[in-house]
Order: C-alpha cells, then sequence, then structure tokens
C-alpha cells in the first residue's frame, strides 16, 4: 500500500500518472494485432502491464471474399478479467462513462 | 661622357678633395690648416695652440656639473663595484645545459640530408629492421659456421675473389661506418660514375666493374680477408672481423652477396662453373641458401645493390619477407625436390651467360633440380607438378609480400613511443590535469605540443628550461637524425618503466577525477557540472511541486473548470482528488503499522519521543486528507458544476474511500460529510440519475450497479453514525433535505429514501427509547415529518421502482413502514390509501410465484402493513 511516496503526488510529473487517474474506471485499450480492450481499470505497472475488469474484446479481422474484396468483420469476446501483457500496447484511453 | 650625366673623371683625375670626405669619414679638422698654411707661408713651422684648437671646450655646458656624482657615484671604480654585464663566460656556463639543448635542436631541425649522406650517415642508427629493407635479405637462420671452428673460405678464381672482395668488404665496411657514422671518404657518386658502373655491370660483373667500384661502393679499403686463400671458400658468417659484434654482422654479407650468387651460397669447388652449375645436393650447412632470384631482365642493374640511390628508389618497396622461402624446414616440408629458384637461376644464367655466379646450390637433399638440364631430364609428370608448385610458391609470395607491405615502417621503439602518446591521451581522458601542471597541457594536444617543443619557436629566455617532456623527447626523437649513439645508451626497459610510470599516473588520475564535479568560473552566475561514468549530468530536471503549491494548484482547478464549463477538466480534476485522497489514505493507514508500542506510565522518553512525533505525523495527514476530501469547499447553490466532494462521490472508486475516510476522521467530520452528502442528496448521481423516468423505467445496468456500490460503501457508516446520531441531529438532517433538495427526486431513489428511511426511523427509535426527551424537539420533529409525509404523499404512487414483477422494492415497504410507525392514524390512512394499488398487486403477483419467493415479497409488503398494525393475511 505504501507505494506512494509523500505528499500529494498526485500532480502530474510522468504519462503514467495520468493512467493512474484511470484507476478503477472504465479504459479503452488498444493493442496490437488489430485488437481493443474495453474494461474497468484494476491495476497498472510501469511496463503498462494492466488487470481489467469486465472487459469486452474487440478483434477485427480482415478477410478477403471471392470478388477480393476485403471485408472487415469483429469478433467481441467478454472476460471478467483480464491480464494485459503492457508490450502490445498501443494506447490507453479514458472511457467516459456513457 | 657619361650616360646618367654624372661626373665620370675618377677621383685619382679630380685630385683629392679634402673638403668633401667620403661617406663615414671624420670631417678633417686639420684641412683647414693646411689649406691656411698655403695662404702664409712664414709661419710654417710653428703651430700653436689657437691654430690647432677648434674652440669645442668652450661651448661646453657646465652649469650642470655639480649633479655629476648623483649619476655616476662618488666612490672611485672598485672590484665590488664594477658591474657584471659583460661577464659573458660566466654567463654562458651557467646555461650550458641549455646550449647543449639547444645544439640537439638544432639538430633535430635539421632536415635530414637527402643525397649521398641519406645512405650511411641519414640512416637512423639501427631501428632492426633495416635488414627487411632489402630486397634480397636472408635472415641468418643457421648458427655461424665459425663457431663450429670453421675457417672463413675465399674463392679460387681471381675473378671471382674480385667479386667477393667487393662484396664482402661492404658489410664490413658499413660496420665501420655504422659504428663511427662518419666515414671521411664518403661522397656522392657523379652520374657519369652510376652509368659507367651500370654500363659495366651490364657487360660483364667482372673485373670491367671493378672500375666503377670506388664510386659506387664506401671505398673500399683494402681488406686482408681479401688476401686469403683462394682455395677456400667463403663463408660469409666467419668473414667478420673479430672486433665487430656477430648479430648484425651476420645478416649484412648475406643481404648482400645475395642478389648476385653468393660465394657464401656456392657450394665448395663448384662455384666457378659459372654455365654449368649442378650442385650437389648435400650441403647440410647451408639450408637457407635457396633464394629466389627477382625478375631476371631488371637485375643487373638493380642488383647494384651496393648502390645505395638506387637501392633506395627502386629497392625498397619489395621487401619481401625471405624468411618463409629461406625456412628449411618448410622447404623440405613442402616435398618438393625440384628447387624452383633453381629454375629461376637457369633462366637467369640464359639471360646472363656470363655471369658468374648465378649458380648457387640448394642446399636441400635428396633430388633437387638445380639446373634446366635437370629439368629436362625429368618426366613429364614432374615437370608438371614442378611447375604447379612453383606457380603456387609464387602466388603466396605475392600475396606475403602484399601484407607485408608496411613491415618495419616502425621500429619497436616508434611503437614504444606510440603506446605511451596513447598512455597519455588515456590519463587525459580520465583527467586529473589541474594536479599535472605542464602535463596537462601536454595532454590536451599532445603532438602541437612535441611539435612546439622540438621545432617550434626558441625558448624566450636561456634560464627557462625546457619542460621534463621536451628533454625526454628532443634527445629521443630528435636523436634519430642526429645522434644515433645516444638513443642506444637506454635499455629497452626503460621504455617499460615509462610505460608502467604512465598507467600508475593515469590510474592516480582517475582516482583523483571525481573531486571536482563542479567547476566555478569566477564571475560567472552558474556552475558548470561535469558529468562523468559516475555521475552522469542529469539532462532532465522534473521537479516535483511544493506540496502545498501543487495543493493550491490543483484545488483552485475547479473554480477555473467553472469558467471553462468543460466537463472534461472537471472529471480529469475529480479524479485527481480522488487520488490524492486515495494517496493520503494510503500513508495514513502506512503509518497506523508504525504506531509506536502503547504508552505506559513508566515508557522511557525514547518511546514517548516517538509516540509525539507519531501524533504529529497523523495529525499532519489527519489535515491533508481532510483538505483533500475538499469537504470544506464553499457551496454554490447556482453552479452548474457539483461539489468537488458530491462530484468524488460519482466516482466508483470515490465511493469506496468513504468508509476508509470515516476510520481516519473524528466524530465532527463525519457529521459535516454527513451534512455535505444530505445537503446534496439530489444533486448525487446514484439519486439523480437513479430515478427512474416514464421513457426509462428500469434503471441501466450501469446505473444500478452505482447505486448498489454507494449503498454498500457510502450508506453503512452514514448509517452507523446516524444511528447513534441525538435527535437534534436528526432534526437537522432532515430538515436540511426538506429544505435544500427536491424531495420527488430524492423520494423516488433508492438511495434517497433509504437515507430517509434511516433518519425517520433513528428519530422513532430515540422517541420510543428516551421518551423524556426534550419536548422542543419533538414538537420540532413533528413538525417536520408532517412536512415530509405531506411532500411524499403526492409521488407515493412513483416511489417503487419497475413494475410489480421486480423484487427490488423492499426499501420502499421499510420507508413506507418508518413512515407508518411515526404517522398518525390520518396520515396511516393515506399511507395506506396512497400504496393500496402497489400492495394489492404484489399480493397477487405473489400468489402466482413460487411459495418461497411469494413469503419474501408479501413479508416486504407485512413490514409496511405490520408498521400501520395491519397483515397482508388481512387482504387474503
Amino acid at each position: 500500500m505504501a507505494d506512494i511516496d509523500d505528499g500529494p503526488s498526485t500532480s502530474v510529473s510522468e504519462p503514467l500518472d495520468l493512467v493512474r487517474l484511470c484507476l478503477d474506471e472504465v479504459v479503452f485499450v488498444k493493442l496490437r494485432g488489430d485488437r481493443e480492450l474495453k474494461g474497468r481499470l484494476h491495476a497498472y505497472d510501469s511496463h503498462c502491464n494492466m488487470v481489467l475488469g469486465d472487459v469486452e474484446e474487440t478483434i477485427y479481422i480482415t478477410e478477403e471474399d471471392e470478388e477480393e474484396q476485403e471485408i472487415t468483420r469483429t469478433v467481441k469476446k467478454q472476460s471478467e478479467m483480464l491480464f494485459v501483457r503492457g508490450d502490445s500496447v498501443v494506447l490507453i484511453s479514458p472511457q467516459a462513462p456513457s | 661622357m657619361s650616360f646618367f650625366g654624372f661626373d665620370t673623371s675618377l677621383p685619382r683625375d679630380r685630385g683629392h678633395q679634402t673638403k668633401a670626405p667620403g661617406f663615414g669619414a671624420v670631417p678633417d679638422a686639420f684641412a683647414g690648416l693646411s689649406s691656411r698654411r698655403t695662404v702664409d707661408d712664414d709661419d710654417d713651422d710653428a703651430i700653436d695652440f689657437e691654430d690647432t684648437y677648434d674652440g669645442l671646450g668652450d661651448r661646453l655646458d657646465e652649469t650642470d656639473d655639480a649633479f655629476n656624482d648623483d649619476t655616476f657615484g662618488s666612490e672611485p671604480a672598485s672590484q665590488q663595484n664594477v658591474g657584471k654585464d659583460f661577464d659573458f663566460a660566466g654567463q654562458t656556463s651557467k646555461i650550458a645545459n641549455t646550449l647543449q639543448e639547444e645544439h640537439m635542436l638544432f639538430q633535430a631541425r635539421q632536415p635530414p640530408p637527402r643525397m649521398e649522406p641519406a645512405r650511411q650517415a641519414a640512416r637512423p642508427a639501427r631501428t632492426g629492421y633495416e635488414n627487411y629493407a632489402k630486397t634480397d635479405y636472408i635472415p641468418q637462420l643457421e648458427a655461424s659456421a665459425n663457431i663450429w671452428g670453421i675457417q672463413p673460405k675465399h674463392h679460387i678464381q681471381p675473378q671471382q675473389t674480385q667479386q667477393s672482395q667487393q662484396i664482402q668488404h661492404q658489410p664490413h665496411q658499413r660496420q665501420e661506418s655504422q659504428g663511427t657514422s662518419a666515414t671521411p671518404a664518403r661522397k656522392m657518386m657523379s652520374l657519369e660514375e652510376v652509368e659507367a658502373m651500370m654500363r659495366a655491370q651490364s657487360k660483364k660483373p667482372g673485373p670491367p666493374a671493378q672500375a666503377p667500384q670506388p664510386a659506387q661502393a664506401p671505398p673500399v679499403p683494402p681488406h686482408p680477408q681479401h688476401q686469403m686463400p683462394p682455395q677456400q671458400h667463403v663463408h660469409y658468417p666467419s668473414q667478420q672481423g673479430p672486433p665487430t659484434g656477430p648479430p648484425q654482422i651476420l645478416q649484412r654479407p648475406q643481404q648482400q652477396t645475395a642478389p648476385r650468387s653468393s660465394p657464401a651460397s656456392r657450394p665448395q669447388g663448384h662455384a666457378e662453373l659459372p654455365g654449368h652449375a649442378v650442385q650437389p645436393p648435400s650441403i647440410p650447412q647451408h639450408p637457407t641458401i635457396l633464394q629466389r632470384q627477382r625478375p631476371a631482365p631488371s637485375e643487373p642493374v638493380a642488383q647494384t645493390q651496393r648502390h645505395p640511390p638506387a637501392q633506395a628508389a627502386g629497392q625498397r618497396p619489395p621487401s619481401q619477407p625471405r624468411q618463409i622461402l629461406q625456412n628449411p624446414n618448410r622447404l623440405s616440408g613442402q616435398g618438393q625436390p625440384i628447387s624452383q629458384a633453381a629454375q629461376r637461376q637457369a633462366e637467369y644464367q640464359r639471360a646472363l651467360p656470363v655471369g658468374p655466379g648465378h649458380n648457387r646450390g640448394p642446399s636441400l637433399q635428396g633430388p633437387v633440380v638445380t639446373h634446366p638440364e635437370q629439368l629436362l631430364n625429368l618426366t613429364e609428370e614432374e615437370r608438371a607438378a614442378f611447375l604447379i608448385e612453383d606457380a603456387k610458391r609464387a602466388k603466396r609470395n605475392h600475396k606475403i609480400h602484399m601484407l607485408s607491405k608496411d613491415n618495419g615502417l616502425m621500429t619497436p621503439q616508434d611503437k614504444n613511443f606510440i603506446t605511451r602518446i596513447q598512455l597519455q591521451q588515456l590519463m587525459a581522458a580520465t583527467g586529473g590535469l589541474e594536479e599535472h601542471g605542464p602535463e596537462a597541457a601536454l595532454a590536451e594536444d599532445f603532438y602541437y605540443q612535441v611539435y612546439t617543443q622540438i621545432r617550434g619557436a626558441p625558448r624566450q629566455t636561456p634560464h627557462q628550461p625546457t619542460s621534463q617532456f621536451a628533454q625526454t623527447y628532443i634527445f629521443q626523437t630528435g636523436g634519430r637524425y642526429g645522434v644515433g649513439g645516444r638513443k642506444h645508451q637506454r635499455g629497452g626497459d626503460n621504455h617499460m618503466q615509462r610505460m608502467e610510470q604512465q598507467v600508475q599516473r593515469a590510474v592516480e588520475a582517475a582516482k583523483a577525477k571525481p573531486k571536482g564535479k563542479q567547476l566555478v568560473i569566477e564571475g560567472s552566475l552558474g556552475k558548470i557540472s561535469f558529468s562523468n561514468a559516475k555521475t552522469p549530468k542529469p539532462l532532465l530536471n522534473i521537479k516535483r511541486p511544493e506540496s502545498t503549491d501543487g495543493f493550491h494548484a490543483t484545488a483552485r482547478r475547479p473554480s477555473r473548470v467553472h469558467l471553462h464549463d468543460s466537463s472534461v477538466f472537471d472529471r480529469k480534476g475529480t479524479l485527481r482528488n480522488i487520488e490524492r485522497v486515495y494517496s493520503t489514505l494510503m500513508l495514513m493507514e502506512d503509518h497506523e503499522r508504525l504506531m509506536p508500542p502503547p504508552l505506559h506510565a513508566d515508557s522511557d522518553p525514547a518511546t514517548i519521543q516517538r509516540h509525539l512525533e507519531w501524533q504529529t505525523k497523523i495529525q499532519g495527514l489527519h489535515e491533508q486528507l481532510w483538505q483533500d476530501l475538499k469537504i470544506m469547499e464553499p457551496i454554490n447553490p447556482n453552479s452548474l458544476t457539483p461539489h468537488p466532494f458530491i462530484a468524488m462521490l460519482s466516482h466508483p472508486k470515490g465511493k469506496k474511500a468513504i468508509p476508509r475516510i470515516f476510520r481516519q476522521i473524528d466524530e465532527q467530520q463525519r457529521i459535516t460529510i454527513l451534512t455535505m452528502i444530505v445537503v446534496h442528496l439530489d444533486a448525487l448521481s446514484v439519486v439523480a440519475h437513479a430515478v427512474p423516468t416514464p421513457d426509462e423505467p428500469n434503471l441501466s445496468r450501469a446505473t444500478r450497479e452505482e447505486v448498489e456500490l454507494f449503498s454498500h460503501a457510502v450508506m453503512p457508516p452514514l448509517f452507523a453514525h446516524i444511528s447513534e446520531s441525538p435527535l437534534n441531529i436528526v432534526i437537522g438532517l432532515l430538515g436540511l433535505i426538506l429544505d435544500r433538495t427536491n424531495l420527488q427526486v430524492v423520494a423516488r431513489s433508492k438511495i434517497g429514501m433509504s437515507l430517509l428511511t434511516m433518519l425517520i426511523s433513528r428519530a422513532e427509535l430515540l422517541k420510543q427509547s428516551t421518551p423524556e426527551i426534550n419536548i422542543v424537539d419533538w414538537e420540532q420533529w413533528t413538525q417536520l415529518y408532517n412536512r415530509l409525509f405531506d411532500s411524499v404523499e403526492p409521488v407515493l404512487p412513483f416511489v417503487f421502482p419497475g413494475s410489480v414483477n421486480d423484487g427490488d422494492d423492499v426499501y420502499v415497504w421499510q420507508f413506507l413502514a418508518a413512515m407508518g410507525v411515526g404517522a398518525s392514524p390520518e396520515q396511516q390512512q393515506r399511507l395506506v390509501l396512497g400504496v393500496k394499488d402497489r400492495v394489492m398487486e404484489t399480493v397477487a403477483v405473489s400468489k402466482a410465484l413460487p411459495a418461497e419467493i411469494a413469503s419474501v415479497r408479501l413479508g416486504h409488503v407485512n413490514l409496511f402493513m405490520r408498521a400501520i398494525g395491519l397483515d397482508v393475511e388481512l387482504l387474503g
């Protein structure tokens, strides 16, 4: 619990401090490999490893049909809890509750 | 007649003009006298003073003679007071060392002699690589023959002897010249001499070549060895005079004799057969003789080996390392009996049939082809193999030649010198310049320093000593051109010593380096800090703002947000506030764990001190938390944005923080928080957004979760606090709800209704448990209750969430029960009327439901029914 150094350290001094504001909030995470996640941020670390809860994962799959037309198809998955390895994270965006 | 119009008459023609003396001549004081004499002849033998006195003495100004003593001193000159201004010898002796250095410098600055002296005098005294520069140098790989007591041998034929004499003298003479480095007879060859020599060489290198010989070679003094018995074979190692050092001598003759069939390489008794030199293959003493000839056609000229200019110009680059070829082991390892050198030799002899000694024998044992005849006698296969082998070897030799082109450019001393330079630079790189003074400047720009010291400007005064460095290198580098002998007086270990010293200094400098991390230049405003590997200079310096500054900065943010009316900033600010609260909370909780052991009456002062410190710290954190909560921010009823504290409660983590906050704050602060929540009850997201609308009878899942979370996280602490509150506080809170909030909204939300239920039930409990309570309070409470009842009654049909089928309406029944307990009979009737429909529907629905669920539903209804003295059973 004592992972915060003294004083009100919430002033932004590094980019991850902004991620900290999103703790326990719903965030939108874009991943490599045409994947997106939307879920509640439970934890993160300096590598952008994250634990997300109530995650909806969206995978974009591009296929070619007979006329060689590209068709993008999405696959959605629901996960109660997800560990995201940081090296695949492209962006983290706070998702205002809709 | 004068071309320029001058008077061309000579002075003697004009006669002496006494009045116009020549330039520089002193005016003749007696000129007038003599001329006067010609005027009056009567007084010709008496010259009196008046005639000769020019009157200059009268013109002297003697007025200031009184000060003469001041100027020159009054005492007579003595030994002591005579100045030493002209003591040249004494001054010179003082700077004798300087003079010597200057002498060195002068020699160093002289460009090395180019033409004839380049041959010997300009040669670096001895680099150890000289031999490799010679094209035909054969390193001595065998033991000197005279070790074994073999007598030096000479040629039989005079012609050969002639040649060999010349050859043999060369090394010796050279040896001498190296030793003394000053042979008086050294002279440059004239062009005619060179040409004559060349011609003689190409024609016949026999006795005719004798003519240019004195010229091409340094004068050959009659050498005693020349007179050696002719039948003796020349064995070059042994021909050296005893006084000279063996190792160098051994190599010299080889180098000289190699290109032309050296007598040394000639096997005994066969040397005199130029055209037909079939060598007996078994000559064990000469394994290294096998010598590759240079391309034949150019040989005659090129091989004027003792001709230094030619050698320097044409022969130097192809300094092939011959060792490999000459290595007997290697050669025998080839397993190839046919000597390629022999073949070359054969070619060469064909080109130069008269050449006296091109028939050196290979020193291999076994069948060795040393001559074309032999080659012809071989079978086809053997010849093919021989040729292939030859080609291979030529190829390899070429490769070696290419690789070793620059061999020997640097002497070992040069390499040591470079190593020391590098060490100097290493020391410079590791710093510590201040400590070493002049050495620092040296390390900064080494080459320039060397240049200026050796070639550069003269020193300002003779007394200024050259630096230790300069002295070192004057006698080192300068000596290369000038003084040859000096360098050799220094042992090889000297370099090692100096290198060790430098390494030591480098290590010391590296140790001393971290002392000075900063440089403050006088008059400058700042410091210049150095960076090194240990303490790199930070390029980015992000300062965390002071705690108070940062706090104020963000504390003001909400008001700024008002101006911008940007919900994004508001949201971010709220999130930041929450994080700050959490940070403080975590600190406080962490600090709790660090609480020192409890105090006793006999606790020692240290423990008491620690307690005090702990208390101080927790007090500070406590205040910090209270500030972080923003609970004391002024309430602005007209604001579009909610109060910061209320905004925090709209986030899940804000709600979750409340129980933890309540643990840390005192009673008064809890009341404050409760009051704040109550005042903003209808502004709470869980209240304002949780009111079902006709369009949306069912709340969204997110909202339901929010409400659920709020009722689990925030309500229990509030409820716990209310359940212990006295009546006046309950009255105050209810009054605030009635006065400040939209009761329609509050009553229709679960949270609002729960809070109302809490307050009413607490008041009812107080009324029942402590009837003796203040009458005034009760009257006030009754008033408030009536107001509440009046406000709630119109919305009673709408307070139930969803449809009858939804079971989540227990809180409404609880509220109704609480209301019903304190209600008057008339109010109870109004209550029943208000919710009658819902009661009947629920009873009807429960009949269709399974027994367990039905009993639960009916039980909820009964909460209310029993409160007003009824029962669902009665309805059935």
